[in-house]
């Protein structure tokens, strides 16, 4: 939750990593053999792991669905392909080369990935996004709905990007990561621009005065 | 491909942007309506893309990458049991992978059971390329991975690099598109930038 990370900043008591500790034991007690072999040696490195838990981040949310670290979301969707959508989508990938202006015009958007699974029935769509999900859409559809349609109409029972149901669709294929790590959780895209920038100036200036 | 952005720096030219929308409005012949209108609309945006120089690469043996950063996705079948004790591992974790830091290549990952808690997708975006990614794993924190690996069919464990990069190669499916943000930053350099900026805001604070 939003709010323990201002609170909870104090590491874990040993009480508490000796009782997670204890569970884990039980749930690797019928582990593969490789799995209890890691838990034995890997005993030491998991104790501070645990001990170093300080409440201060943990498994946040992104709002209404989707897991969030720090400033940083994801966004998981698996999605069925219309008739001839696969087909579409991929001609339309193929020439696109990678270049999404689109995102780039949102300027939330960390990284995204298009992956076609099931001989070409389903998409996997996944991102890291900056905030929270109902944000993240309105931007989206404010910013880029063209594109939006252009890409989404490929997929079953896309409503169209102008659709009022077009959130219900979305949070209906969507599905919550269990676990979500971010690297640099405290930067947002924009943050991380302008800091390439501000780095690239502070090299110039020392040059300058070297 | 790698070298295509190191070839083609020239805009593309007029005519091959042309050909490029030809083929998308063949594609899009019979597209449900609401994308026909779109591609109709959209063809500002869509010709500038079409005609900015290939960004796609692979991450070596398998996998996208955009610039410096790659992608791993990844669907693994659960053994019996396995789904249970990698949810209660990762509840006990609290979010928290000091090991990912320890890494120091790793962007995001993002663990999702699929398939009534039958398999699992991961999915990550890292530095570099496939294998030498994988051995940095295997070297630095093998324990780690084999406590959350050994809940899959068929992990050979750590102790065998090669075979384990085999294993995971083979349940891995390349994204067909990748795109990242700011692609010449590696997750070290934005630290590092995190720090260049900290310091510059205080020297800005102390003259000011």
């Amino acid at each position: 939750m939003a709010t323990q990370a201002q609170m909870a900043t104090r590491p874990t008591s040993d009480a508490v990593v000796e009782q997670k500790l204890q569970k884990l034991r039980e749930l690797y007690a019928d582990a593969p053999e490789v799995g209890k072999v890691a838990l034995r040696n890997g005993m030491a490195d998991i104790a501070r792991e645990f001990a170093a838990l300080t409440g201060a981040t943990g498994v946040q949310r992104a709002g209404r669905v989707g897991a969030r670290q720090g400033k940083v979301s994801e966004l998981t969707a698996l999605l069925q392909i219309a008739k001839g959508g696969a087909k579409r989508l991929r001609g339309l990938l193929e020439l696109v080369e990678g270049n999404f202006r689109g995102a780039d015009v949102v300027g939330t958007l960390h990284d995204m990935r298009f992956v076609f699974l099931e001989n070409d029935t389903k998409l996997l769509f996944a991102t890291a996004y900056d905030g929270e999900w109902d944000a993240y859409i309105d931007d989206f559809v404010t910013k880029i709905p063209t594109s939006m349609d252009i890409f989404f109409c490929n997929l079953e029972g896309w409503p169209g990007i102008r659709h009022p149901n077009v959130k219900d669709w979305l949070v209906k294929h969507q599905i919550t990561a269990d676990a979500w790590y971010v690297a640099n959780p405290n930067l947002t895209v924009a943050e991380t621009r302008r800091l390439e920038k501000v780095g690239a100036a502070v090299e110039e200036f020392l040059d300058t005065i070297a | 491909m790698a070298t295509q952005t190191q070839v083609a720096t020239e805009p593309t030219n007029a005519a091959v942007v042309e050909q490029k929308l030809q083929k998308l409005r063949e594609l899009y012949a019979d597209a449900p309506e609401v994308g026909k209108a779109a591609l109709q609309n959209g063809l500002p945006m869509l010709t500038k893309e079409l005609a900015a120089p290939s960004a796609a690469q692979t991450a070596g043996r398998i996998g996208a990458r955009q610039g410096k950063v790659s992608e791993l996705t990844v669907f693994l079948p659960f053994v019996k049991g396995g789904a249970k004790r990698l949810r209660g591992f990762l509840q006990l974790l609290e979010g928290n992978f000091r090991a990912a830091d320890a890494v120091g290549t790793v962007h995001d990952m993002r663990f999702v059971f699929v398939d009534n808690d039958t398999k699992l997708l991961f999915a990550t975006a890292y530095d570099g390329d496939f294998d030498p990614y994988i051995a940095d794993f295997a070297a630095k924190i093998p324990n780690a991975m084999d406590l959350w690996l050994c809940n899959f069919e068929g992990y050979p464990g750590m102790r065998n690099p090669s075979a384990a990069a085999d294993w995971i190669a083979s349940h891995q499916i390349a994204a067909e598109a990748w795109y990242v943000n700011s692609p010449n930053l590696t997750a070290t350099e934005t630290r590092r930038l995190e720090g260049v900026g900290t310091a510059v805001d205080q020297l800005l604070d102390k003259i000011g």
